[in-house]
């Protein structure tokens, strides 16, 4: 080879370099270039990363059974997961004592004479004002059922008037963890303690 | 005559509501009730006052289930009082279940229709349940409103667009005024230079030096050979090139930019940006512990079960509860495995707000990763970021200790929030 044909090689080495790098980065579906993969990815059972491709990593994997370095799925679970839920029955332990609320979904009767294990306090009334507007707000608004999804949603109650004003606090607590009418059940966003946290605020808008 | 003049009445209605009244409930319970519906429905009052009493009693107790105009839990409930005598409307308001289980065929076949849901027992007086009948009847008179609240962020957000192109528009004519400018100095620099060229070759008395400087051509070519011209272009270039490479070096491992399509084209923009729905709604473990998880399709269906159903993208969530399938959604930030996050401990106990890492995800319609999530970019949180210390005694010996010998607030960085094994182990 010439010594131009050498000159223009070097040239176009150079202006691809920049471009190569830039195709680096992610962008859109492209997660971009790993560095280090080995300690990027988890070899134990990561419960919000599954990787269910088992060539994923090949290139790089010393694991005994033959699979890519970073599949991480449990063949064990159903669809692979990494996440199981508690064994039924299983009662998980909490620093506040509760024990599982096992009042039936159609009970509203045994569940309406409940009562609320929290002490009436401001403390508890602001925590419950702060849960209340992270998870009822959206829809029941400041009480009103004018919240921003309640619009939506149309017929929303208002808290302090007809049969609603009226509602015990185990009622409104069943209400929140089961649902009701076209309210989802909250039962599986809340525990036990924010979600009569949550009864203590709501009685307060019962009143206003 | 009045008998005939009702039964005149009775066939006119029957005759408009007939088609209405086949789909829902069969055209026998129609002439059963019917009858008696027909004769007794001007015992409703219509005086305007009873109409208004009645449309807060129905706001407040009855819309929660209940349109005039079309079905929500329960059914529609125009032309009540054509459909069903008003005997019969009050006593099921008052206590529906006494009712079904009293075996009156049309309040089973209803009990039936929908789902066995129980409507809860009433307690009103005669004179509300004349108010709510007066209410339902006077609104089904009425043309069934149009939702328009749909339709006010629509025309919102194409007044900003049109604002978005008037200020390009704007910033493209102050350029171009500016460029005009900048060419028209050209021109007259370039006609003096020619005049004064002229004039001195003119005046016989210029020595030689004077006229070869005068006649002097610029030569183009000669410039861009010149040794500081080649230097400089060179320089930029090198530069240009090294800085290029070593931007893409920072971003191998970095995954700033990352947006991925999800399996359900789901818009933080539409859920937290436009209907304020907390984040700590969906990601329920953002407070509680190290994920902020992804929900669970339940938590979906608090609001779904009502709200578009019949939205393409929505109907996959449908599919998912149905089949309990997991939806598989991709996940866009992946901190790498030898970093230890813990959501609970920035949000719950740092009070770090999700914006500040996660960039304005109420306006993202498909999430993209904000920050770059290195190293560099923890730490130097870490230094600036003061610990607020107030109200818990936790920190109060390690607040006095730190005053002691330092005069600056007592950041992250104080607290150990710098130390390897506390993200590396």
């Amino acid at each position: 080879m010439n010594k131009s044909a050498y000159k223009i090689l070097n040239t176009a080495l150079v202006c691809a370099l920049p471009v190569l790098m830039f195709s680096c980065r992610a962008k859109d579906n492209y997660q971009g270039l790993e560095f280090s993969p080995n300690m990027y990815h988890s070899v134990a059972y990561e419960p919000l990363k599954q990787i269910t491709d088992k060539e994923a990593g090949m290139w790089v994997s010393n694991r005994a059974d033959g699979k890519g370095e970073y599949y991480n799925s449990n063949e064990f679970n159903p669809h692979r997961m990494n996440m199981r839920e508690p064994v039924a029955g299983t009662v998980s332990r909490n620093k506040d004592g509760f024990l599982p609320y096992r009042i039936k979904k159609d009970d509203w009767e045994t569940a309406a004479k409940n009562l609320n294990p929290l002490p009436d306090n401001d403390a508890v009334l602001s925590e419950g004002e702060i849960l209340y507007g992270k998870f009822c707000q959206p829809c029941h608004g400041l009480g009103d059922g004018q919240g921003p999804v309640g619009k939506v949603m149309m017929g929303v109650p208002a808290y302090n008037k007809g049969r609603l004003a009226k509602l015990s606090e185990g009622h409104i607590f069943h209400a929140i963890t089961f649902g009701k009418g076209r309210m989802g059940a909250h039962g599986s966003q809340l525990n036990q303690k924010e979600r009569w946290q949550i009864v203590r605020y709501v009685q307060a808008l019962q009143q206003k | 005559m009045l008998e005939r003049q009702s039964m005149m009445l009775f066939k006119k209605l029957t005759a408009r509501s007939s088609l209405l009244v086949v789909m829902m409930f069969g055209l026998f319970t129609v002439m059963a009730t019917g009858i008696a519906s027909a004769q007794d429905a001007a015992s409703i009052p219509t005086d305007p006052a009873v109409v208004g009493a009645g449309k807060t009693l129905f706001d407040d107790n009855c819309a929660v289930c209940h349109k005039v105009h079309g079905q929500l839990l329960g059914p529609a409930l125009k032309d009540l009082s054509k459909r069903r005598d008003v005997a019969w409307s009050k006593a099921f308001i008052l206590n529906s279940q006494k009712v079904i289980q009293s075996g009156d065929a049309d309040a089973v076949a209803l009990y039936e229709e929908y789902g066995k849901l129980e409507m809860p027992a009433h307690d009103f007086s005669d004179d509300e349940l004349n108010a709510i009948l007066a209410y339902i009847k006077d609104e089904s008179a009425k043309a069934p409103e149009v939702a328009q609240a749909e339709e006010a962020p629509a025309a919102e957000e194409a007044v900003q667009e049109l604002a978005g192109i008037f200020d390009n528009k704007y910033m493209s004519i102050i350029l171009a005024v500016n460029l005009l400018i900048l060419v028209l100095i050209l021109i007259v620099l370039g006609l003096t230079i020619n005049v004064l060229t002229k004039y001195l070759n003119e005046k016989a008395e210029l020595a030689e030096e004077d006229r070869e400087l005068a006649s002097q051509r610029f030569d183009f070519r000669a410039m861009l050979a010149s040794k500081p011209v080649v230097f400089f272009v060179t320089l930029l270039f090198v530069t240009l090139v090294t800085k290029t490479v070593l931007d893409g070096l920072f971003s191998i491992g970095v995954q700033q930019g990352y947006a991925p399509t999800q399996p359900i084209a789901f818009s933080h923009e539409v859920h937290a940006g436009q209907y304020e729905i907390d984040c700590n709604y969906c990601h329920t473990g953002v407070t509680k512990s190290k994920n902020a998880n992804i929900p669970s399709a339940n938590i979906c269906m608090n609001c779904h079960s009502t709200i578009k159903t019949d939205s393409e993208e929505v109907q996959k969530i449908f599919a998912a509860v149905e089949n309990n399938q997991p939806i598989e959604w991709v996940r866009v930030h992946n901190l790498p495995d030898l970093a230890y996050f813990n959501h609970a401990q920035h949000v719950k106990v740092g009070g770090v707000e999700c914006q500040t890492c996660h960039g304005e995800i109420q306006e993202m319609a498909v999430v993209k990763q904000h920050a770059d999530l290195t190293m560099g970019w923890c730490v130097s949180c870490h230094r600036e970021t003061k610990v607020n210390a107030e109200g818990n005694p936790y920190y109060d010996k390690l607040v006095e200790a730190h005053n002691k010998r330092s005069k600056e607030p007592l950041t992250v960085e104080d607290i150990g929030g710098l130390e390897c094994s506390k993200c590396h182990y």
